[in-house]
């Protein structure tokens, strides 16, 4: 077992009053190595999901594991240094950080590892190229296509081989065809460095990639 | 690591360049305007003081124990020669002169007013001050039946060149001081004091007049440098260690010129934290505005695994590099407008008279002094720094969802 929900629930409060439930008692079990899909329709509850298993945002009750750590009683300043080492993130609208190149992009992961100069550079001219980067790497995201840029953003969650990648509706921003090369690109790393790969989709073409899905709906998983 | 966030630091501003142009030239603007103001003051005060102990005080005076406060003729010391082969010694001093000062009444044949009388050694004179510099008309003291008194005092007495006045007032024995002296030169300082009341005869002519036997009543000294005559002041006092003669700075024989010089300087920080307001705000504003700009980043950076203290130390930088690169301008701003004005001056003699009255010229040099560019500098840089500590604290504590999810 990777991670492990128990009973997990995240309710917002909106305007100070009302009363918005978004997970209502979450319970799920992911091991390692697998590649799943967090399906459901908008609203489901899928991106509070993944911020909540991403260490992003704190849930209302319940509890999450990773391996043997309730990450729900790590302190607010330690839950940095949780993502850095145990996490990478891909997100929906990229979020690469505009000012770095495709390279500096991948190696800002190794950088806060305190990982050498030399050694992190190799290492991100490596993964750009096997993302299929390898002509892209001093190039801005500004000066990138929107495909490009979410190879970047691969590459880059997996820099610090982290145990688990979240990737939040990686391919809603592409076009059919970029969106399945992408997921494709996200299979063979799993299969590759046995990365466990989590990410949320409303797309029939991804989930039929998926290894295994979680359908959440109302905040509940239904199967 | 450092050099990763300094590079993240420096394209951010880049990012901004209007913005950060106008960040530095505010920096720049107000370090240099406050070099240049404090270049001002410095050269007004070196003024003020070089042309009051010039004039006629000198930098240093020694007298009879408390005589500074009376000023009357018995209050004088025998062998004023020895106290001067002492002092010629020490390697501060640069010259010295004795001189005999008592009151007395001066007349012409209409009129007559009472004035201070310093008898002085001209030749000895010409390097303690530079009383010889504001004869107006005529010559300096050239021999001893030959008086220089202020232009105004001649006016009052209604006398001119070459004209006899005649000196009157009591000897150290008690009897009647009287001689008669040809106007030999007329001053003019600015300083009403001297121009309206005194009167320069030879020492030699003031040994005799006032039968001093060879004592006298003041040696000015005239050292290396103003500011250092507390110190040497001391040092002369130590070195002579008598009870019976008091040594003074400038400091002590014009307390309000020294009072004046230590408002001014205490004055000069209301600028200096007039304009460090002034860089502060406009180095937080960019700072800020790039910040809230950058929730979004920031949350992602957050997200990624950045630590608080690093998205402080990123905030920070930027702001030192902004406060470095204004800071260069502003040194080369207040720098080089100071040097040029150290040579060229500032012409204010709209206001000759006001001036005359504190010791200035009609000219100012700025004169740029290494401690307070310095500190100007490091107040800049500081600064700097500390305004940037809010938004970085605002960015370092943004809560990675929240901030993402903001545009």
């Amino acid at each position: 077992m990777l991670i492990k929900t128990i009973n997990l629930t995240k309710t917002y409060t909106i305007d100070g009053d009302i009363q918005t439930p978004a997970l209502r008692g979450v319970d799920i079990v992911i091991d390692k190595g697998e590649f799943v899909a967090i399906a459901g329709p908008s609203g489901s509850g899928k991106t509070s999901l993944l911020n909540l298993l991403g260490a992003l945002d704190t849930p209302t009750s319940g509890s999450i594991f990773y391996e043997d750590i309730d990450i729900t009683k790590i302190a607010l300043n330690a839950l940095s240094g949780f993502r850095l080492t145990q996490i990478g993130f891909v997100f929906q609208a990229y979020n690469l950080i505009n000012t770095l190149t495709a390279l500096e992009n991948v190696e800002y992961i190794m950088l806060l590892k305190g990982v050498s100069a030399d050694i992190r550079r190799k290492k991100a001219v490596d993964i750009l190229a096997r993302v299929g980067l390898g002509d892209y790497i001093n190039r801005f995201p500004r000066h990138m296509s929107g495909g490009q840029q979410q190879r970047v953003a691969v590459a880059r969650s997996i820099a610090a081989e982290p145990k688990v990648v979240l990737a939040d509706e990686p391919t809603a921003n592409l076009d059919s065809k970029t969106a399945e090369s992408l997921i494709e690109l996200m299979k063979e790393l799993n299969a590759e460095k046995g990365i466990t790969f989590i990410f949320s989709t409303h797309d029939k073409m991804v989930m039929d990639k998926a290894k295994r899905l979680i359908n959440l709906h109302d905040g509940k998983v239904v199967s | 690591m450092i050099f990763a966030f300094l590079k993240i630091a420096f394209r951010n501003i880049l990012r901004a360049k209007r913005r950060s142009l106008i960040t530095v030239s505010a920096v720049g603007f107000g370090l240099g305007a406050l070099i240049f103001i404090w270049a001002f003051v410095d050269g007004a005060h070196r003024q003020m003081v070089e042309n009051y102990t010039s004039l006629i005080a000198g930098h240093i005076q020694i007298h009879k124990q408390g005589f500074s406060q009376k000023e009357q003729l018995e209050m004088n010391f025998s062998r004023p020669e020895e106290i001067i082969a002492k002092l010629t010694r020490l390697a501060q001093v640069k010259a010295v002169s004795p001189r005999i000062k008592a009151f007395g009444l001066v007349s012409s044949a209409e009129h007559s007013s009472i004035v201070s009388i310093m008898g002085i050694v001209p030749q000895k004179e010409l390097s303690v001050s530079r009383m010889s510099d504001r004869v107006k008309e005529g010559k300096f003291l050239e021999d001893n039946k030959s008086i220089v008194i202020g232009e105004r005092l001649a006016k009052n007495l209604n006398v001119s060149l070459g004209d006899k006045v005649v000196i009157m007032s009591q000897a150290l024995d008690g009897s009647i001081a009287s001689a008669a002296y040809h106007v030999n030169g007329l001053l003019d300082t600015g300083a009403d004091e001297i121009d309206k009341g005194v009167a320069l005869i030879t020492y030699t002519a003031a040994q005799e007049l006032f039968v001093m036997d060879n004592k006298a009543s003041e040696i000015a000294v005239r050292i290396n440098s103003a500011e250092d005559a507390r110190i040497v002041s001391r040092m002369i006092a130590n070195d002579l260690n008598s009870p019976d003669l008091e040594v003074l700075a400038w400091q002590d024989i014009s307390p309000m010129l020294y009072q004046w010089v230590e408002f001014d300087n205490g004055f000069i920080w209301i600028i200096v934290l007039v304009v460090m307001i002034v860089v502060a705000i406009g180095i937080l504003n960019t700072v800020l505005m790039g910040v809230l700009e950058r929730t979004h980043e920031f949350g992602i950076l957050l997200a990624l695994g950045t630590k608080r203290r690093q998205v402080i130390s990123m905030v920070a930088f930027e702001s030192l590099i902004l406060g470095i690169v204004g800071s260069i301008a502003g040194l080369g701003l207040g720098c080089v407008s100071s040097l040029y004005y150290g040579k060229a001056g500032i012409n204010l003699s709209a206001f000759t008279q006001a001036l005359n009255n504190f010791y200035m010229d009609a000219f100012i040099y700025p004169r740029l002094s290494f401690g307070h560019v310095a500190t100007s500098l490091v107040l800049v840089l500081i600064i700097s720094v500390v305004v940037s500590l809010y938004p970085a604290y605002h960015a370092a504590n943004l809560k990675p969802v929240d901030a993402i999810r903001s545009i």
